[in-house]
């Protein structure tokens, strides 16, 4: 239990490649923080400068209000759950959860309690005499976990623990997290390539690319008002749909020309360009593929021609080509569909689609900034 | 169709059974040369009616007599001094290039990549180059005729740090996130190195007390050189050689001589017996995702 602060961290390898630039975040007590990025972008070297095993080349982290530059990982009160386990292969499942306690000389029959206590809360009591190669990944996962829990730490660093389960193993795994998080009631960082993962775990993200950090907030924050283009694409699936348009001032009102149509930014989104001062010119106009609905007229639709369509279940993605050729995603649900229209739904089909003001994300064309989100 | 498939699969059987034969012919053929000598000197060992090399192998008369003869000679010492040198040679050495492996494998230091490439040019030079100093830095020591033992561990021991390239190939296919979770655990690098990389590496570090054993125990040319024949020094391989010294020393010890080669060959063969299996089981099953 205990906040994590990070100060103008820093992280320049042997070869002057920098991994991670000044790096400012404050993580409260018990919050469950996760960074989240494409491979590359540092969140795992932020991770390991937190947990010691990478040395900071600059700035500093404080755990606990205490500067933990220069302690050794044990010393610093963190337990780490590593994406390939890294469980001891040569001792039982007891022993490696064991390992820890052991170290620290705590006496065996306390150790018992501890580590048959963990393997309750994650159902592993019966392979608590087995060695790891005798375990599912799923099991192996919940091993790895386990041995972090009974170090009863200060913050709990989990560095892609899903990645290595198959798709339906991680469901599961990422709601025991969420209950093991509830039980465990202490300081969570958290990496991920995954944004769903990032999206249904964290209290606040913080969006990672090459080395700088692009945006931290809460799910619903970088959901609702990414910070700039990288933001928008990266989170939420099947990803943002971005058009080059031209924004239009007149008379007070604002209206958006995507591939010869007329939409007007009404409602919430037009205050609030009024405010940021926006002024005519070209952006990119970003739109979430459930925001876009098929239309019935013509009428200030874009008029495209459908390429490929998915059937995920629930909901049909609909790769369709505007007449300029871009490639926008429109997402259905199946309910609202007659089976007749489904049945229409091939390629090569013409298809009208519009969305309303509300939904419109605007970005500079140069800075690929949210014009609607201040900026520090 | 299925005819076809059915005679291809008995060629390729048939392919397969010719195959084994001839491998197995050429590996018995192979092994019955090898075995020719060491059979040689066994049947030899046990001859009684003469001392002096014949043209015959079966003994006429067979006992015990040279294995006797044996411990009334300087022998047993000679044994003795080279289990000691060995066992030593074989603790120390393992110690070091079990440290050395895992430093050069787990830490990145300036000097690293500088060491690693000076210490294969080095071990380019064979060992004989550096006799003579060796023999003057020991002699000035004192370290040399009836003291050879404690100058022949030095000199055994003391390279010892270059041996590292098969352990160090091995750690290297350990994962590191192992030494990084025993490290979180509260481990420290000595710990992590005795209770997580060693007992994930017992074949290599039985590999390396195997060749740091043998080593010392067959050597003859520095043992030869740094005990100058003095009786105390010798070890096994000097002290046979030197029954043969002369021709007429040579027709009295022959069978003597033979006899102290099977006492030699004896712990060795043991040791390989028990811990052959420790080549080939695997033992890092399990540690990472696989």
């Amino acid at each position: 239990m205990a906040s994590v602060k990070l100060t103008k961290v820093k992280k320049v390898y042997d070869n002057k490649v920098v991994a991670v630039h000044d790096f400012d975040l404050d993580i409260k007590d018990k919050e469950f923080v996760v960074f989240v990025g494409p491979s590359g972008c540092g969140k795992s070297t932020t991770l390991r400068m937190i947990a010691g095993l990478e040395d900071i080349s600059d700035g500093t982290v404080e755990i606990d209000g205490v500067v933990v530059n220069d302690l050794q990982p044990k010393d610093r009160g963190i337990a780490m759950v590593f994406q390939n386990y890294a469980l001891y292969p040569h001792m039982t499942v007891y022993d490696n959860i064991a390992f820890s306690l052991r170290l620290q000389k705590v006496p065996e029959d306390v150790i018992y309690e501890k580590v048959t206590n963990a393997a309750e809360i994650l159902g592993i009591t019966d392979y608590l005499l087995r060695k790891p190669r005798a375990l599912s990944g799923g099991q192996r996962q919940r091993v790895a976990i386990g041995r972090a829990m009974v170090r009863d730490s200060k913050v709990f660093l989990m560095d892609e623990p899903l990645s290595n389960l198959d798709a339906k193993l991680r469901n599961q795994m990422r709601a025991e997290i969420i209950l093991l998080r509830q039980k465990l009631d202490t300081t969570f960082i958290y990496v991920t390539h995954d944004q769903t993962e990032a999206m249904t775990l964290g209290d606040r993200i913080v969006i990672m690319k090459d080395g700088y950090i692009m945006q931290v907030g809460t799910p619903t924050e970088v959901f609702e008002m990414p910070k700039n283009l990288f933001v928008a694409e990266f989170i939420g699936a099947p990803k943002m749909n971005i058009m080059t348009t031209e924004l239009v001032k007149e008379g007070g009102k604002y209206y958006v020309t995507p591939f010869g149509s007329k939409i007007v930014v009404d409602g919430e989104k037009g205050e609030m360009l009024a405010k940021a001062g926006a002024e005519s010119g070209e952006i990119l106009l970003g739109v979430r593929p459930e925001h876009i609905v098929l239309s019935k007229t013509k009428e200030n639709a874009i008029r495209c021609t459908l390429e490929v369509n998915e059937m995920m279940g629930s909901e049909l993605h609909l790769h369709v080509f505007t007449e300029d050729g871009t490639r926008l995603i429109v997402r259905i649900p199946t309910i609202d569909l007659t089976p007749e229209d489904r049945a229409s739904l091939v390629r090569g089909k013409e298809l009208y689609i519009s969305f309303e003001g509300k939904v419109m994300h605007f970005f500079d064309k140069e800075t690929q900034k949210n014009l609607l989100v201040p900026q520090d | 169709m299925n005819e076809t498939i059915e005679k291809r699969h008995m060629g390729l059987r048939a392919s397969r059974a010719l195959s084994n034969t001839i491998i197995y012919i050429l590996l018995i053929i192979m092994s019955v040369i090898w075995l020719i000598p060491f059979v040689c000197i066994v049947l030899q060992s046990f001859r009684c009616e003469s001392t002096w090399q014949v043209g015959y192998v079966i003994p006429q008369q067979w006992g015990f007599d040279n294995y006797v003869r044996l411990w009334q000679t300087n022998f047993p010492r000679w044994y003795l001094n080279t289990f000691i040198i060995a066992l030593v040679v074989a603790a120390l050495q393992t110690i070091i290039v079990l440290c050395m492996s895992y430093t050069l494998s787990r830490f990145r230091f300036r000097a690293r990549a500088g060491l690693m490439r000076f210490m294969l040019i080095l071990g380019m030079f064979p060992g004989m180059l550096a006799m003579i100093i060796l023999y003057r830095v020991l002699d000035d020591l004192g370290l040399t005729g009836n003291n050879s033992l404690p100058g022949l561990i030095l000199v055994y021991v003391a390279s010892s740090g270059m041996g590292y390239y098969v352990s160090k190939g091995f750690f290297d296919t350990i994962s590191k996130s192992l030494d990084e979770a025993a490290r979180i655990d509260g481990a420290t690098r000595a710990q992590v190195l005795t209770k997580i990389i060693l007992p994930l590496s017992k074949p290599i570090v039985i590999y390396t007390i195997l060749t740091g054993f043998m080593g010392p125990w067959g050597d003859f040319v520095f043992a030869r050189y740094v005990s100058q024949l003095k009786p105390l020094g010798m070890n096994v391989a000097v002290g046979l050689q030197s029954w043969l010294a002369t021709d007429t020393m040579t027709f009295n010890n022959y069978t003597l001589f033979c006899a102290g080669g099977v006492v030699v060959a004896l712990p060795v063969a043991l040791l390989f017996m028990f811990l052959q299996k420790y080549y080939v089981e695997g033992v890092t099953g399990g540690a990472v995702k696989g």
